[in-house]
């Protein structure tokens, strides 16, 4: 499903990417590892086109309306409610926002749906960000260190959520520090260096 | 063009609830008009003289500090991607920026209307083509401030950068909004203030079909 192939980024004069190719297929998980400064976030920044690479290619095969790209960490309108930023966050998607549905989603990560965003702890963000990604139900989910800051219930969420988008025939990539994560997340690990 | 209008409405939400915006804008607004006032008064038709001028003097200075809350709220939230994320052409999120602009623009011209009307004796008499006029004025001026805004969002010098880019397109559309208002406030009819609205909706319509084409190139993850 999604191809990245032989891609080259540099930020200034120094080259972060050189030359990786990826392949992730559908209904399955992949784990990117690597210690920091590798490329981890930048490879995912490509595989979700919010940066062009200098050189090489990346084919999604999904709509970028099938694209959920979970950034860490993940970011929302502190002013809004929970439940604000995922009603909206739906409307601007393109998709309707049903309001039993986004009342739905945050009861499912165990959310409040009134608290404004400025008063979450990491850790109530990052489940905010798994109800809006189950909301959405993408076919491709891109996570950037995505168990960090969540408790074992939330990591917990976390995997059923990977599930669900391979069980839909989606992928998934995802980096991380943690290699037990990786073994308990994904078919397949991926070593950036 | 629903999620046009969902993108403003929420804008606006959000820059409400703040208030961080629209409480400084409203505070420079009010000194600028005292300066102002004591600089030109206290004679009666000296002022009145000079209200189409310190009109869009006013309304232009303090729109400058509401020109970056646009794209200022995403970069304080940290939410530009998830927006750059959204599918679709990004020529939409211009239209949402703009009417969110625009709409924070009106507010302001509103108030300042009154203020300068209070303050600097802005005959009100021919309201609804003053209201035009200023419609007319802050259209251009969000168009392009909506554009530049989003074009330096992510630059930390970004506050310092936008008035320089944007006055320096923005003047044909102050000047021709003083011109208009000028002649509306010494009685002039519609007829002879027409030729300054064509120009102003030529350039507005420049404006608007320029940067809202160009935007999805100059905007970037």
């Amino acid at each position: 499903m999604l191809s990245i192939e032989d891609v080259w980024k540099r930020y200034g004069r120094e080259w972060v990417l050189k030359g990786v190719s990826l392949r992730v297929a559908a209904g399955e998980a992949v784990a990117l590892l690597g210690p920091n400064g590798v490329g981890k976030t930048t490879l995912l920044r490509v595989a979700a086109t919010l940066t062009r690479p200098q050189r090489g290619r990346v084919e999604l095969g999904v709509d970028r309306s099938e694209l959920v790209y979970l950034a860490n960490p993940p970011a929302f309108y502190r002013h809004l409610s929970g439940f604000e930023n995922l009603k909206t966050g739906t409307l601007l998607f393109g998709r309707p926002a049903d309001r039993a549905a986004v009342e739905e989603a945050l009861k499912a990560v165990g959310l409040p749906p009134d608290k404004p965003v400025a008063a979450y702890s990491s850790g109530m963000k990052k489940r905010l960000a798994l109800a809006r990604a189950r909301l959405l139900g993408p076919r491709l989910l891109l996570l950037d260190e995505p168990e960090t800051a969540l408790d074992a219930e939330g990591r917990a969420l976390l995997l059923d959520l990977i599930a669900e988008v391979k069980a839909r025939g989606g992928a998934v990539l995802l980096a991380t520090h943690d290699r037990a994560f990786a073994e308990a997340a994904a078919d397949r690990e991926v070593a950036l260096s | 063009m629903r999620r046009i209008l969902a993108l403003a409405l929420r804008d606006l939400k959000i820059e409400f609830r703040s208030r961080a915006g629209l409480l400084s804008t409203f505070f420079f607004l009010g000194v600028v008009l005292l300066i102002l006032g004591f600089a030109l008064g206290p004679e009666t038709a000296d002022l009145k003289r000079a209200a189409p001028g310190v009109l869009w003097v006013a309304l232009a200075f303090a729109g400058s500090l509401l020109a970056s809350r646009a794209w200022g709220l995403e970069v304080e939230n940290d939410t530009l991607d998830e927006l750059l994320l959204l599918p679709g052409s990004r020529e939409w999120l211009y239209w949402g920026k703009f009417l969110f602009l625009f709409g924070l623009l009106f507010l302001l011209a509103l108030i300042v209307l009154v203020l300068v009307a209070g303050m600097f004796y802005l005959p009100l008499t021919a309201f609804f083509p003053l209201l035009v006029t200023v419609v007319l004025g802050i259209v251009g001026y969000a168009a392009v401030s909506t554009f530049y805004a989003g074009l330096v969002a992510r630059l930390s010098t970004a506050q310092l950068i936008l008035p320089i880019l944007v006055f320096s397109v923005v003047v044909p559309v102050i000047l021709a909004a003083v011109k208009a208002t000028a002649a509306l406030a010494s009685g002039a009819a519609v007829a002879d203030v027409w030729p300054w609205w064509q120009l102003l909706i030529a350039f507005d319509v420049i404006y608007l079909t320029a940067s809202s084409l160009l935007f999805p190139f100059v905007v970037e993850g």
